[in-house]
């Protein structure tokens, strides 16, 4: 089943997208206000999987759509309009694509299929305790012993790393070198002796991310994505035009509508104070929008974004925070209570925005390591 | 301002007129220029005035038809950030774009059509006279929209009386008349006010950048018939569509005068040295710099998306929200810019000699006009009230 979506005009592939989903996806899962656990998200995965739509940016010679960036961005709006939950989505947007660019046949053979199938689900072992901005800090060790190397470090902040058969790694393969240059890429079948896992509860009380220890794991060579010590450069590459989805305005548009809601049932828009900061805040978010469709627009002409579109991440994800504080200040006394909170019959959850968007200015480069970034290559500010 | 339009050609042609408006502001108004009109009436140069006729570019906007150009908004935002980084003082967007725009929505006055064609030469200077109390607030009505004005307007066989007041009236100097909103019996009315006009009173008060806006007082002025633009539905469209498309090109010159600060304020911090350091390598100063970056990048996107919009004729609702959208962004970003440029300037920043005082002293006195950031919002939020409750999300 090979259609070539690309010869579809967008609003037609655009609609075809949007039907499916409203007609396969759960109703129940719609906008989730965590991450889901694959248990939760695995029926539809399989689903997508089904329609071969699980890797809708993967060249279709590898099983994806092989979708162009402006029938990308409308499948990806598609499923942010919906509300549609991210499954456990780390071999389809990392592994797949690293491996169509620097992996071995046998790589690519061993693990492609078996992502689309959903037999493989992937973690990302990068953070470690002591390395979280200044990643190329890593101190996960492989050193080489025969045909394997041996893993010895750990790994954290590992999303869903319960839920994963399998992880992706960098690691020190050579401390003598500068540090982005003595790093190389790994894969490990979680089942390995010595890996263990390690759920991390958050302060939402759930466990969306997990601790790895890696004691003397035993990795193969064959396991080696790219060459030894160019494991930085492979994983940076990586940095796709997908960044934007980073700063869309969705999340905010669905924060503030929460907000709208909960104003209106307490009637606080007869309060010019709060309409103002209300106002604000909607235009805001209105303004993020704009911005955004700017740096889709590029993408769309087929340009690559610059170092600029860690602006949009900031805006997005800051706006989405005042938005939350916003939240929790209309609700008054009940502001401390989690989950759902009565308002005269209607029922309104204010901690988890506040919760989720805690770390939305930490992950994908911390707010402060996005300003870092535009001050040195956009205003060409001394490093 | 990033291009939302497509067509090569126009892009084209749109990149010549902004390297050639460039090369003529850069050399014709250099910021020493700006600095000595400042707080000398009129405020600007008559004669620089005509050499931006000469230019053509005073008939830009206005159609082929009344001795104009035809050119779009894009063409018009192109000159007027040209002018605008260079803080030149004169009423552009006043006089081409508030009052060019109300005098082409009643061009089927004869008045009216005659104007245009001046405008377009160079030889009027017409202003718009509508806000009429201290703040600004009393212009706006309970959803947003322009306010019933307290000036009224009698119509007696072939002569008007105007009675009443304005204020906020841009240029505030050397206006050749005054385009004024007043109620009547037939509704809203737009009437022609010659500057020289018998019981006309015009009081000239200085703003922050050394321009001027005028107070005029109308004590019972008669004029002809023939003065009365429009009235009614036509006159309220005229007025309303002139409005936003004022606010936008506020923004278009606030969004110049935003970058050439944030320009200034990065130079400085790549070149002044404390600590034996660039000042620029310190992470906090940086990310000040960033976050300036961030609301100069906002303002350019929605200044981007409006000029788009209003050349693809963008009306009614749509219109008045987007531009709302815009002068409050283009406000608070040059606000916010201003004050930051000036903390990270230090001391030289408040000196009278260093230019980015113009820049700010500019910016103070554009986005308090024709409705600030606040009552902008306020506007928003109204007029999202009166529309379908997911307005904000879509706007």
């Amino acid at each position: 089943m090979s259609t070539d979506w690309n010869a579809l005009d967008t609003e037609t592939f655009r609609a075809q997208v949007r039907d499916f989903f409203e007609r396969e996806y759960p109703q129940e899962l719609r906008y989730p206000k965590r991450r889901l656990r694959w248990a939760e998200i695995r029926d539809w995965t399989l689903k997508l999987a089904d329609h071969g739509w699980l890797a809708p940016s993967w060249p279709t010679r590898y099983g994806g759509m092989g979708l162009a960036p402006e029938k990308l961005i409308a499948f990806i709006e598609e499923q942010e309009r919906h509300g549609v939950a991210r499954a456990p989505d780390m071999g389809i947007s990392m592994v797949g694509p690293l491996l169509i660019q620097h992996g071995s046949d046998a790589q690519r053979v061993q693990y492609l299929p078996r992502i689309l199938s959903c037999e493989n689900i992937w973690c990302q072992g990068y953070s470690e305790p002591n390395s979280g901005s200044d990643l190329a800090s890593l101190r996960t060790e492989a050193v080489e012993d025969g045909d394997d190397f041996i893993v010895n470090g750990q790994k954290t902040w590992t999303t869903l790393a319960q839920d994963a058969t399998h992880i992706f790694l960098l690691v020190r393969t050579d401390k003598t070198a500068k540090k982005q240059e003595g790093i190389s890429f790994l894969l490990a079948d979680m089942k390995t002796p010595g890996i263990t896992v390690r759920p991390i509860r958050n302060i939402a009380g759930h466990e969306d991310f997990c601790e790895v220890f890696l004691e003397n794991v035993r990795v193969p060579r064959s396991q080696r994505v790219g060459e030894l010590n160019k494991g930085w450069t492979i994983a940076k590459a990586l940095l796709s035009f997908e960044r934007i989805f980073l700063g869309s305005p969705k999340q905010s548009q669905y924060a503030l509508a929460r907000v709208r809601e909960a104003a209106e049932l307490l009637g606080l828009f007869d309060d010019a104070v709060f309409t103002d900061r209300y106002t604000q805040l909607a235009l805001d978010v209105a303004d993020l929008g704009t911005l955004y469709t700017r740096f889709v627009e590029q993408v769309k002409r087929g340009e690559t974004l610059g170092p600029d579109v860690s602006m949009l991440k900031i805006f997005a994800t800051e706006t989405y925070s005042r938005l939350a504080n916003l939240l929790v200040d209309v609700a008054g006394s009940s502001g401390g209570t989690p989950g759902d909170i009565d308002l005269d019959g209607n029922h309104i959850d204010v901690l988890t925005t506040f919760y989720n968007a805690r770390p939305a200015t930490i992950y994908g480069g911390s707010n402060e390591i996005q300003r870092n970034i535009l001050a040195t290559n956009v205003l060409q500010l001394a490093g | 301002m990033s291009a939302v339009i497509s067509d090569p050609d126009r892009l084209q042609q749109l990149d010549m007129l902004r390297s050639s408006a460039l090369a003529f502001t850069v050399k014709e108004s250099p910021l020493s220029r700006a600095r000595a009109l400042r707080a000398k009436p009129p405020g600007f140069d008559l004669r620089f005035w005509n050499a931006l006729a000469s230019q053509g570019w005073t008939g830009l906007l206005v159609p082929e038809s009344a001795g104009g150009y035809g050119q779009g908004f894009a063409e018009m935002a192109e000159v007027t950030t040209a002018l605008a980084g260079q803080v030149a003082p004169e009423p552009v967007t006043p006089v081409l774009v508030f009052a060019g725009r109300v005098l082409q929505a009643c061009a089927r006055n004869e008045t009216a059509q005659r104007l245009l064609a001046e405008l377009a030469q160079g030889r009027a200077l017409p202003a718009v006279a509508w806000q009429e109390d201290t703040s600004g607030a009393a212009g706006f009505d309970a959803v947003g929209g322009l306010a019933e004005p307290a000036t009224v307007c009698a119509r007696q066989g072939q002569s008007l009386t105007l009675r009443g007041g304005k204020r906020h009236v841009r240029p505030g100097a050397a206006a050749t008349g005054y385009v004024v909103s007043a109620s009547s019996t037939e509704g809203l009315v737009l009437v022609w006010v010659p500057a020289q006009s018998t019981g006309l009173t015009k009081t000239s008060e200085r703003l922050a950048d050394g321009t001027y806006a005028a107070r005029l007082a109308f004590d019972s002025i008669e004029l002809p018939a023939s003065h009365l633009l429009a009235a009614g539905a036509s006159a309220e469209t005229a007025l309303a569509g002139a409005y936003d498309e004022a606010l936008v090109f506020t923004g278009v010159e606030l969004l110049a005068v935003s970058r050439r600060m944030l320009a200034m304020t990065l130079e400085y911090l790549r070149t002044r040295k404390q600590f034996g350091k660039l000042i620029g390598s310190f992470q906090s100063l940086q990310h000040r710099a960033v976050d300036m970056l961030i609301q100069q990048e906002l303002s350019d996107a929605v200044v981007a998306q409006a000029i788009a919009e209003l050349d693809r004729g963008c009306g009614g609702d749509e219109r008045a929200l987007l531009a709302a959208r815009v002068k409050s962004r283009c406000s608070e970003a040059a606000l916010m810019i201003g004050r930051e440029s000036v903390q990270l300037h230090g001391a030289i920043g408040v000196t009278d000699d260093c230019d980015l005082g113009l820049y700010l002293q500019r910016a103070l006195v554009l986005s308090a006009w024709l409705g600030n950031a606040r009552m902008q919002r306020g506007r928003f939020a109204s007029m999202c009230r009166q529309l379908a409750p997911t307005t904000e999300a879509t706007a």
